[in-house]
């Protein structure tokens, strides 16, 4: 008996949240004498073993097709029922992402398994997982239930502690067949990759605008506070709607959500629908001219008054402490 | 292209909602169309009016959800089919696919739509379960949806950039809300509404979920924060000082 992780990965590399995911099931299997098993989906998915085997697991599927270059549901829901009915495990943990968010309910329905997504916390009981999520654009916590084997299980980032623990990993890996008559989304373009230099849902710090930032000005000292940082760039809704940051930069209920270190909400009200996605965060710093802005519920340290007069010294002022 | 747009009513999220008891109490009691699902109807809408076509709307729910049936109706979608369930029924996204998938095989389906997730769960599940128990494509989290003949081409919101997917009917997709503003039914709209036809007939529910709503909880709270006001300069130098020295972060 296992519990089975799906360690995502992207833009070569593997996701911080998905070793996050892995250290908390082999935490659970350890307390439940269960096995810790991993599966990597990538065209060269062995180079990512070692990694992998750093963060504990005991054995490591691999499926590799050049199919898994770019993400698509159709292969991924197939690869991953197909090495879930190999191994045949009682839990499956996912860290939720885009692409997971994209195939859970289908895997869900071909498997015939109850499914959890977007879960702050899990744990293990006798018929299935008892877990926690935040609901209602994240104002509450829902204490659900799942009941079967497998339950599918996908995980908020941030909900735990990355933390390497060697083992020595048998592999497996598994041939992967794809029906190529049965229809399916073709895939004719990725736009724009992700802003910033610094992947947002894996980012220790993140630098956030929002309505205050009117203009290029504006954007350039956002950049400039990313930068001294080296944070990666996020933005609300009202931002990306003017075309000033891009759609992937968006964090909230509809967008990613992060858990950085630090995030640094500028000109940012918090409306619930971007709190949902960052009220996770470590330390929360609201920059807003408006006292009565809901951000300042959320803030460890609230800053009133002018951005574009605020951000200036605050760099330097980083940029000096950074030395 | 026919348009299919699966619906649900969701409590308004915007209205004061508390934990009494372990359970979420409405003050208001009011009921909306998920914003989501609102935004599946206005693409819907929005293909029809440049390509032709027609819209019908399925929801599964309490009696109560006609309202939002004919609140979409409203929005200008030809006709709906309401599939009630008792207001007791416990029902998971695995509920209601199944639901919606035994609708969609009696009746057919070209293109369904539904919004990426309820504004009550965030969960997101149920769109997927249904392509797969329908065997249809899919395309989740849409952006942008077009009509290109008989293709549909969706860009999606993916990790890493926007994902454009062409595909063909019959097939599903799940939309986001920021694909578009909704329309705000007009009073001649919801006049028409009143005289579209609505089909209502009880569901059969399919055993009891397999996950469950244990109970709720207020999220813990925030230790209050510090608010620094004054001199922008004084201030911008006391928060790099506290994110150092007190907060260590940096």
């Amino acid at each position: 008996m296992s519990i089975l992780t799906y360690i995502g990965i992207q833009g070569g590399s593997v996701r911080r949240a998905s070793l996050e995911v892995l250290s908390q099931c082999r935490k659970l299997a350890a307390a439940q004498g269960l096995a810790v098993e991993a599966v990597l989906i990538h065209p060269q998915a062995s180079d990512f073993v070692a990694q992998v085997q750093r963060y504990g697991a005991q054995k490591v599927y691999t499926v590799e097709d050049p199919i898994f270059e770019q993400h698509l549901n159709a292969p991924l829901v197939g690869a991953l029922a197909a090495v879930i009915e190999q191994a045949q495990p009682r839990v499956v943990a996912l860290a939720s992402s885009e692409a997971v968010k994209d195939v859970l309910g289908a895997l869900a329905a071909r498997l015939d398994a109850p499914a959890l997504a977007d879960v702050s916390s899990f744990e293990l009981t006798e018929a299935g997982v008892r877990a926690r999520r935040p609901v209602l654009a994240a104002k509450f916590i829902a204490r659900v239930e799942a009941e079967g084997q497998p339950v599918l299980v996908s995980v908020r980032a941030g909900a735990y502690d990355a933390e390497e623990a060697p083992a020595q990993a048998e592999i497996e890996a598994l041939p992967f067949s794809f029906d190529e008559a049965k229809p399916r989304p073709t895939l004719r373009e990725v736009i724009g990759a992700s802003g910033g230099a610094v992947d947002l849902s894996e980012a220790r710090y993140v630098v956030a605008a929002g309505r205050g930032v009117r203009d290029e000005e504006g954007k350039k000292l956002i950049d400039e506070l990313a930068e001294v940082l080296g944070a990666a760039i996020g933005s609300s809704r009202a931002v990306v709607d003017v075309g000033l940051f891009p759609a992937t930069s968006q964090v909230g209920q509809t967008g990613k959500v992060v858990s950085p270190d630090l995030y640094i909400a500028v000109g940012i009200s918090g409306a619930i629908q971007h709190a949902a996605g960052m009220s996770n965060s470590r330390v929360i710093v609201a920059i807003n001219k408006d006292a009565d802005a809901p951000i300042f519920n959320y803030a460890t340290y609230g800053l009133v008054g002018d951005l574009y007069v605020i951000l200036p010294p605050l760099i330097e002022a980083l940029r000096e402490a950074k030395g | 292209m026919k348009f299919s747009v699966c619906i649900k009513q969701v409590p308004d999220v915007a209205a004061p909602i508390q934990v009494r008891g372990g359970e979420l109490v409405h003050d208001t009691g009011r009921l909306v169309l998920n914003a989501y699902d609102a935004s599946a109807v206005e693409a819907a809408l929005v293909l029809t009016e440049a390509h032709g076509g027609e819209i019908d709307l399925v929801l599964a729910g309490p009696q109560a959800g006609q309202e939002t049936l004919r609140k979409a109706l409203a929005m200008g979608a030809d006709r709906a089919t309401h599939l009630i369930v008792s207001e007791e029924a416990d029902l998971d996204a695995a509920t209601y696919a199944v639901l919606l998938a035994r609708h969609f095989d009696e009746t057919g389906h070209e293109v369904i739509l539904c919004g990426k997730q309820a504004q009550d769960t965030d969960a997101g599940l149920t769109g997927a379960m249904l392509a797969e128990k329908l065997g249809l494509p899919y395309v989740t989290n849409a952006v942008r949806l077009e009509q290109e003949g008989d293709t549909l081409v969706v860009t999606r919101q993916g990790d890493t950039g926007q994902e454009v997917l062409a595909l063909t009917p019959p097939c599903l997709v799940t939309c986001s809300n920021d694909m578009n503003d909704p329309r705000i039914p007009t009073l001649k709209g919801i006049m028409q509404a009143k005289r579209k036809p609505l089909d209502a007939r009880e569901a059969d529910l399919p055993g009891a979920p397999r996950t469950r709503v244990l109970g709720y909880e207020n999220l813990p709270e925030r230790e209050p924060g510090r608010v620094l006001d004054g001199d922008p300069a004084d201030i911008a130098r006391q928060l790099a000082n506290l994110l150092h020295s007190e907060a260590k972060v940096v």
